[in-house]
């Protein structure tokens, strides 16, 4: 009253708002500090995830070409068939050892005029072991080739590959005995003549893994394969497990110091360590069901342990966000019980379950610590699908057991491979994930 | 066989009852929310309850169809008879009660389905229709006494809960009359509605009465003298008087009654 002006045209009773009184000032501070936290924490949140990114494909894209030498081999009867009847059976008695000199002379005529001190038997220090077995898995194939001059795509050892790379230079190999700086010189020149390439390498996606003496030949197809028959296993099993046994708790069963204890233990177990349910699977599957080692079936049982708490938590949760008006609905108009949940809770629920269901497959997938106690480290030097790899009971290893594998061998061209893998583990999550998406978006579009 | 049950009800409804309630108590756990209530429901008749909030009377509605089974803690004695079969027997299905006993709940909720959907759901379920051409009577039949029939007849594929908030609760309404009950229970039917959607429903309820008992619990006052012939006033779980909406409205008995209708108490 006492400071209103009389008459003019802003009438004040206590403070004017046109000023900022303490009070306002210090909360307005606190909130603008908060949204500062905030934007501070996404930053570094990204960096994070920025590097990473970064680190990976820069260290895992090299994985994904490899080098390869041409050489023209000449098949020369003489060594290959003595007899001259094109008998397979004797064919087949000349070991990848009986190969080495044929290849060995074509790398001589291939390094023709080029002036280096190398003797002529050490020139296949450039090429893969592999190299033999390519050439004499050709001739068995096609015996009515022998004696002629054919054209091979060989593998170069992992050094070259790795200096064709930029992994290698010359004073790394001052004490390698696998490879000369001699060697490298030759590379140049066959680079230069079109010789030496590097291209795609498929046979990282879709070949096996090799021996420790031959990264250049390693490849993760196989152990993709064994984590897919692993996710089969575990979507057939936890999904239905899973929902059935998150509806029935959620939906029909009583409430009871007994479903109270359930509850609590499916919580509890969602945080148990995973190497935990790798010891279990062991014992139970391995040593007490006598299921094959190191199968898939096996890894599949284990990951499905350790999936079905995520799978019925998430489902119990998205059961739970259903409004309960929707079942008075049901009942109201005489539905039964299961009829109410099966005919509209369920629909509802459905994005939220799957969302649960593809996150819970990727955290099996991504899994690594229950497959080394379950034997799926193995490496498996056969090729699918002639190989050992054709199902759920054959050996096998598993996307991140094959990255960890790689990762612990002392060869530099192992860790490139695993930084590759990675990769390919990723691109994995991140089709599920949009699957993911992809199914919660046609699942809410409905309504 | 036939001819005894005829005779039964024939005893246990004079002056048409429909419902008869005798003893009823119900328990929340320790919590006694209906203590000892007696009332007879007469047919094709609008009966309101009321009451202040927390006085048992939605309790009371949800007992007669058994839509308290699914309250864990919730215990009902007495017993409720429609048609003079108790309805809490060990033989009777609640799932076959419900059919008989239509509800309509407070919040408009329809299916997130179409319209169409939400009118069929109950036919369907029952067996009602034999084949499309049926069932799509039912559904306009349905929609036709939920009075919302020329509002929805041209987007019958459209979802239901894209509805206006009145429209909503009227094709709750056509949902519930759609599985052909005989006895339709609303509770608080009108209390998410706007004035102009009360009044629409409220004569819909007039009209229903010619085929359905009807019961109808609400807050307010004016409601239950506007579309009753019978009101109940409940009181902390007591039924506290029953009878001719007129002479509840003009005449109460009870001290209590008068003072919740002069606003008073509750």
């Amino acid at each position: 009253m006492t400071d209103a002006t009389q008459g003019g045209p802003i009438r004040t009773k206590g403070k004017s708002i046109l000023e900022l009184d303490t009070r306002t000032k210090k909360r307005n501070a606190a909130e603008a500090r908060f949204k500062g936290y905030g934007i501070a924490a996404i930053c570094v949140s990204l960096f994070f995830l920025v590097s990473l990114l970064v680190t990976i494909v820069s260290n895992g894209v090299p994985a994904f070409t490899q080098t390869f030498v041409n050489l023209s081999v000449t098949l020369d009867e003489a060594k290959l068939d003595k007899n001259g009847n094109r008998n397979i059976d004797e064919i087949k008695k000349v070991s990848t050892f009986g190969y080495k000199p044929l290849i060995n002379a074509a790398l001589v005529s291939a390094t023709d005029g080029i002036e280096t001190e190398l003797t002529d038997k050490d020139l296949d220090k450039i090429l893969s072991a592999s190299a033999g077995a390519v050439v004499r898995d050709h001739v068995i194939a096609n015996p009515d080739m022998i004696g002629e001059t054919v054209e091979f795509r060989l593998l170069t050892s992992s050094r070259v590959d790795g200096y064709m790379k930029g992994r290698v230079v010359r004073e790394d190999l001052a004490r390698d005995k696998n490879l000369d700086a001699a060697h490298l010189d030759l590379i140049d020149v066959m680079a230069e003549r079109g010789a030496v390439q590097r291209t795609f390498n498929w046979d990282f996606i879709f070949g096996s893994d090799a021996s420790e003496s031959r990264p250049e030949q390693a490849g993760i197809g196989v152990s993709m394969l064994g984590s897919f028959f692993m996710m089969l296993v575990v979507l057939a099993l936890a999904l239905p497990i899973g929902v059935a046994a998150s509806i029935y708790l959620e939906e029909f069963a009583p409430q009871n110091r007994f479903t109270d204890l359930i509850e609590v233990n499916i919580s509890n177990l969602a945080a148990v360590p995973s190497i935990v349910f790798g010891i279990l699977g062991l014992a139970v599957f391995i040593q007490f069901a006598h299921l094959p080692q190191s199968a898939p079936i096996v890894g599949g049982l284990t990951l499905t342990l350790m999936t079905l708490p995520t799978i019925v938590i998430s489902t119990r949760a998205s059961l739970k966000a259903v409004p309960p008006s929707i079942r008075d609905a049901a009942l109201g108009v005489g539905a039964s019980k299961m009829q109410a949940v099966f005919h509209h809770v369920l629909p509802l629920a459905m994005p939220g379950i799957l969302t649960g269901t593809i996150i819970g497959l990727a955290q099996a997938l991504g899994e690594t610590a229950p497959l080394l106690l379950i034997g799926m480290v193995g490496y498996i030097a056969t090729n699918y699908p002639e190989g050992v790899t054709s199902g759920f009971l054959d050996p096998n290893s598993a996307m991140p057991a094959q990255i960890y594998e790689w990762a612990k061998r002392a060869d530099p061209a192992f860790y490139e491979r695993a930084w590759g893998g990675i990769i390919v583990l990723l691109l994995f999550l991140l089709t599920m994930n949009l699957i993911a998406i992809i199914l919660r978006r046609r699942f809410e579009r409905r309504w | 066989m036939e001819d005894m049950i005829q005779m039964d009800r024939a005893m246990s409804t004079e002056q048409d009852i429909k419902i008869s309630a005798n003893g009823v108590q119900v328990y929340y756990g320790e919590n006694h929310a209906i203590k000892d209530v007696n009332v007879e429901i007469q047919d094709k008749m609008v009966t309101a309850f009321i009451g202040p909030s927390g006085c048992g009377k939605s309790t009371f509605l949800r007992c007669i169809n058994r839509m308290n089974d699914t309250i864990d803690i919730c215990r009902v004695e007495g017993d409720i008879r429609i048609d003079g079969e108790d309805i809490y027997d060990a033989r009777v299905d609640p799932v076959q009660l419900r059919a008989k006993v239509g509800m309509v709940f407070q919040k408009p909720n329809p299916f997130p389905k179409s319209i169409y959907d939400n009118v069929a759901y109950g036919p369907k379920i029952h067996g009602l229709a034999r084949n499309k051409a049926e069932l799509d009577e039912i559904v306009e039949k349905a929609l036709r006494r939920g009075a919302i029939w020329d509002e929805v007849k041209d987007r019958l594929h459209a979802p239901g809960t894209g509805l206006s908030g009145g429209q909503q609760q009227r094709l709750c309404i056509a949902r519930a009359v759609a599985t052909e009950p005989e006895v339709l229970l609303m509770d608080e039917p009108c209390s998410a509605l706007d004035p102009i959607a009360t009044a629409q429903v409220e004569e819909l309820i007039d009209e229903l009465r010619q085929n359905y008992s009807v019961v109808i619990v609400t807050h307010s006052m004016q409601q239950a003298a506007r579309v009753s012939q019978r009101t109940a006033f409940f009181h902390l779980g007591n039924l506290v008087e029953f009878g001719d909406t007129d002479k509840i409205f003009t005449n109460p008995e009870d001290p209590r009654t008068e003072s919740y209708i002069s606003g008073r108490i509750g």
